[in-house]
């Protein structure tokens, strides 16, 4: 994944009655609810009796039991409304009840709706502090989001012996889902010990457990897991048991894997929903859409009130506005690749892209010394949270490009500033992961695949260079990075706000450093490691001959050694940077100079917006230095600036100065930063052209022309004049035509018209 | 400081009411209060595009700028009425709102020193210049309340909002100023840009500067008047002179001839096939740019001794 962004949030909620028939999967309840007459219909449902179960609940709905029991009954066979409506008409009855306050939490957060979930939860709370079930509901919902406040609600319910078994269960059971997460398979085993002692003693039904040990197992490399046959013969249609395990797949990037046993558990569990949800999220991500629809269109139809469905057939219902556009396809030197953009960007990155990816292929091909297997699907999305959408089934995602395999989604140029996203860069780095997670068969930890990817932007990416936050040099400075086995945790669990950022910086210093100090080859050796299943430790033991508390020394004594000196007067350089702005705000030009030389004496590689390369630049200029003020900008370009602005400035003092090759690199810099624009289009177009060009030239009149430039009869003649020196004069009176269409008195167009009509008739 | 007060441009051009006389164009720029630095600055260089544009037309217009103190409702009232009453009848007025506006619901008002001018006043000094061609320019905000009240018959109306509702501070001033000069507005290319050009570069800026600046679009640029396309705003690139007497009359005549005819043609675009269509715009271009060649080369010579 690329480096996170903004993060704006939209969700859809979608209403629609479903049908009364068998439910999804009502969770089981443990206990949260107590009434011999729904027991008996919750029996059925566990042991996977479902027209049994169905029948009995059906008849429980229409008996004369308690409006809350009634309401569990419609919750089972999935009328959602009804169960709402009957649980609030239970508590007219009995307002304040913190059993049903509790269950109808519990409906809430089963229908994705969080935050009401906690209001009803904390609502029962006020009622009755201490009830359990529904600590255990607020837990759950917390910790969806990844709040830490979970382990609040969580802690008294694992301490507390005299508390219900059945809330005790299902907080052990929280806790092994979480341990498993974090890939502590010590902490997830005594979890579900626990889980199982008390539902062993209480007759609560196992299968949950059994899940998550296949879970476990699977994480924990054991193959088959004996419990997925345990749970079959329990129930053999709890579709969970693979529905789970598929999760540790997805969080794994083992999409295809997942693929499989979503498939499985739909195929035991037909109404399922959220297996049908994650089976077409994932078949998405294997680029299968249609049969990604499908399970959407199932899942919506099931859990109407799942956003990830909803947004994400909407996702796909915008797919028409969307071309393919092929490359690579026939040509040997050349990888096929589809690149699936918008129509209205098409025309403009298309060429920019292939180029860019092809290039990137054969770089990656030959360093990592693998070859791509099936064609690279590049998607790029202009609505940013389309792609999220795309990635992760909802709004709201940070971050600006995701790699699935074989197929990269990420925000295309128009999707944000150029400040926060070079989509040239964003690409180059998603390509280095299609090869890291090819190579590896999906094995290779976040942090490997992240810090190849970072090191490839940064030595052969289109703005090259180390570029590394200030934030991050201010957390190295608190000696904040990880120990390189855990530095997984920086991606999957951050602690502080910018750990993800530092965890990515770290992780391209690592690879850098792997690099540096043995040789490129070792990290395609722990490539190899990884895609025999070694962890990280093992990896490094095995490439680099080092235990992983001696690879952290090494790399503390390299990260001290590179940026010690500059970490060491960090505040100061803050400061002084800082104090730049102002000067250069007051127009104080002499002292923002010398300020600058300063500044970039220390660290020459800070190149961001803010960079004192463009301040220096600026300075000089206002100084009466306009050949200083080049040599600046020029160091800014060198050294990785992207600034659309001032490298079009650069451009243009460079052509002035008749450095037009130098010039026609420059922009092309821009065109991998800002590339919808028609006037960098048509400068770059003429400067190809008078460089000779001319087929270059072309390419670039004809993104222009497919910008929808004002001033069309210009962007025709370009086009005319590319044309007659590269030799295609009929093509050339075409473009002539149509500009002399909208412009007759054109007469530059004119005159070309004349003289290769009139060169024509000479032959 | 608080920007609160609106001003808009009117650009006036009136008419030199001399019997006989060729037509004369004028051009009226007025100026309003900017409130603070920055948009006094913004509509100084506004100004002083509007001018340097005015100044490229041919015959030279009479140019009259109110700004500053000058910039009063009373002077410029008078100066239109005197200018109704000299304006021939053939005569072109341009004329420019520069500054910020304001609508409260009844009556537009561009910001002046002292008395602002409100959208009844100007309509009222229009009305003396009769059916003379008047193109009124109102780059301010809000400057759409008045935009349907100033139509009329010979008259181009552009305003920077659609409505009186539109009341931030446009962009569409700055956009319009730089599109006199620039020939990537001149989409025609016969080296002037028309009223109708200028709005359509400005208001493509406009549109392109909400759309890449992720914001709503907080103003909506109009244009009514049917000889908007025909009316010059200013002249692009170098005046083309003669060491001697213009080109021989017969290629001017033909050039307008083949002009008409290429108009022609292209109107009727849509009743023939589209390589016939190719094929006969194909041979009016080839004479057309004969024409120009000879025309150009006749004016490169000068009259025959």
């Amino acid at each position: 994944m690329s480096m996170p962004g903004k993060t704006p949030a939209v969700v859809l909620l979608c209403f629609a009655m479903a049908a009364a028939r068998p439910g999804d999967a009502r969770p089981i309840h443990y206990g949260a609810v107590d009434d011999p007459s729904l027991a008996a219909c919750d029996q059925l449902d566990w042991r996977g009796r479902r027209d049994q179960s169905a029948d009995c609940y059906r008849a429980l709905l229409a008996s004369d039991a308690a409006v809350e029991i009634r309401a569990e009954a419609a919750w089972a066979l999935n009328d959602l409304h009804g169960a709402n409506r009957l649980f609030r008409l239970a508590l007219e009855s009995t307002p304040g009840d913190a059993d049903i306050l509790t269950r109808w939490g519990d409906l809430y957060a089963d229908t994705h709706q969080d935050a009401e979930a906690m209001d009803i939860y904390r609502e029962a709370l006020a009622g009755a502090d201490g009830h359990a079930f529904a600590r255990l509901g607020a837990a759950r919902v917390l910790t969806r989001s990844f709040d830490e406040a979970a382990g609040a609600w969580l802690e008294p319910l694992l301490a507390d012996d005299s508390l219900p078994a059945g809330a005790r269960i299902g907080a052990w059971l929280l806790v092994a889902r979480i341990s498993l997460e974090n890939q502590d398979l010590a902490e997830a085993g005594k979890a579900l010990d626990s889980a199982d002692a008390l539902a062993a003693a209480s007759g609560w039904p196992p299968l949950e457990i059994y899940a998550l040990r296949a879970a476990a197992d699977q994480v924990g490399g054991v193959q088959p897991s004996p419990w997925i046959d345990r749970s079959l013969a329990f129930n053999p249609h709890f579709g969970d048991i693979y529905a789970v395990p598929a999760h540790f797949h997805v969080i794994a990037r083992r999409y295809r894997e997942a693929i499989d046993l979503y498939q499985r558990a739909v195929d035991i569990e037909p109404g399922l929903a959220r297996a049908h949800e994650e089976l077409g999220v994932n078949l998405l991500r294997d680029n299968q859409t249609s049969r990604a629809r499908r399970h959407l269109e199932i899942a919506y139809e099931r859990d109407p009130f799942s956003p990830v469905a909803v947004n994400t057939l909407r996702l796909l219902d915008s797919f028409t506005n969307f071309d393919l556009v092929s490359s690579g396809e026939g040509d040997p030197a050349a990888h096929p690749l589809v690149l699936k953009l918008h129509k209205r960007e098409a025309p403009a990155i298309a060429t920019y892209a292939a180029d860019l990816a092809q290039h990137a292929i054969r770089e990656f091909t030959q360093r990592y010394s693998y070859t791509l297997r099936k064609p690279v699907i590049i998607e790029m999305y202009p609505d940013h949270e389309d792609f999220a959408v795309r990635t992760a089934g909802m709004p709201g995602l940070g971050i600006l490009g995701a790699t699935f395999g074989y197929v990269i989604a990420m925000d295309s140029p128009s999707a944000r500033s150029t400040d926060e996203f070079q989509w040239g860069t964003t690409l180059w780095h998603e390509l280095a992961h299609v090869f890291t997670l090819e190579a590896t068969g999906h094995l290779v930890p976040r942090w490997f695949s992240e810090g190849v990817s970072v090191l490839e932007e940064w030595r052969s990416g289109p703005q090259p260079g180390v570029h590394i936050p200030l934030s991050v040099y201010a957390a190295m400075k608190e000696d904040r990075f990880l120990p390189i086995a855990t530095l997984d945790q920086g991606f999957l669990r951050p602690t502080y706000p910018d750990q993800v950022i530092v965890s990515y910086m770290q992780a391209g210093l690592v690879c850098r450093y792997i690099d540096e100090r043995y040789g490129h080859a070792k990290l395609g050796e722990m490539l190899l490691a990884y895609r025999e299943g070694l962890d990280t430790s093992e990896a490094i033991g095995r490439a680099l001959g080092l235990d992983a508390p001696k690879f952290d020394r090494e790399f503390q004594s390299y990260v001290e050694t590179e940026f010690g000196a500059f970490l060491a007067g960090l505040e100061s350089w803050r400061r002084s940077h800082a104090e730049l702005g102002r000067l250069v705000d007051s127009g104080s030009w002499k002292r923002a100079a010398e300020l600058a030389d300063e500044l970039l004496a220390e660290h020459p590689a800070y190149v961001e917006p803010d960079s004192p390369w463009l301040a220096l630049a600026r300075a000089r200029d206002e100084l009466g230095q306009p050949d200083a003020a080049l040599a600046a900008l020029r160091d800014y370009w060198s050294r990785g600036g992207y600034d659309p602005a001032a490298l079009k400035d650069l451009a243009e003092r460079l052509v002035a100065g008749a450095e037009h090759a130098t010039a026609i690199d420059v922009l092309n810099t821009v065109a991998l930063v800002q590339p919808l624009d028609d006037e960098l289009h048509g400068a770059l177009g003429d400067l190809l052209l008078e460089a000779g060009r001319p087929a270059e030239a072309l390419r670039e009149y004809g993104i222009l022309l497919a910008l929808e430039p004002h001033d069309r009869a210009d962007a025709y003649f370009r086009l005319a004049r590319a044309h007659s020196r590269s030799g295609n004069i009929e093509q050339s009176k075409q473009y002539l035509l149509a500009a002399l269409d909208i412009a007759p008195g054109y007469r530059p167009a004119q005159r070309l018209l004349l003289e290769l009509t009139r060169a024509g008739q000479d032959q | 400081m608080s920007m609160l007060r609106a001003g808009f441009i009117a650009a006036i051009i009136l008419y030199a009411a001399v019997p006989g006389a060729r037509a004369a164009t004028s051009v009226v720029i007025v100026e309003g209060l900017g409130g603070n630095d920055r948009y006094t600055t913004e509509f100084a260089a506004q100004t002083a595009d509007i001018e340097a544009a005015a100044r490229t037309l041919r015959p030279a217009p009479e140019i009259r700028i109110f700004r500053d103190t000058q910039a009063t409702r009373e002077d410029i009232l008078a100066y239109l009425e005197q200018l109704g009453l000299r304006a021939g009848a053939t005569d072109l007025l341009l004329i420019y709102l520069v500054g910020h506006g304001s609508f409260d619901e009844h009556d537009y008002k561009f910001n002046l020193p002292g008395p602002d001018l409100s959208d009844s006043d100007l309509l009222d000094a229009f009305g003396a210049f009769g059916n003379r061609n008047v193109v009124v320019i109102n780059t301010s905000s809000a400057s759409g309340a008045a935009h349907d009240r100033w139509q009329g018959d010979s008259r181009v109306v552009i305003t920077a909002t659609r409505s009186g509702v539109e009341r931030h501070a446009t962009r569409f001033g700055t956009y319009f100023a730089a599109a006199l000069s620039d020939p990537g507005a001149d989409v025609d290319k016969n080296d002037r840009v028309s009223a109708q050009e200028a709005f359509d570069y400005a208001s493509r800026e406009v549109t392109a500067y909400f759309e890449s600046s992720g914001q709503l679009a907080t103003e909506h640029a109009r244009i009514s008047g049917a000889a908007a396309g025909r009316i010059a705003l200013a002249l692009l690139g170098a005046p083309r002179t003669a060491r001697g007497d213009p080109a021989p009359g017969p290629l001017l005549r033909r050039r307008d001839e083949l002009a008409g005819q290429v108009d022609a043609l292209r109107l009727a675009r849509d009743e023939m096939p589209a390589e016939r269509y190719q094929q006969e715009l194909l041979q009016l271009m080839l004479e057309l740019a004969e024409i120009e060649e000879r025309i150009e080369q006749a004016e490169a010579d000068g009259p025959p001794r």
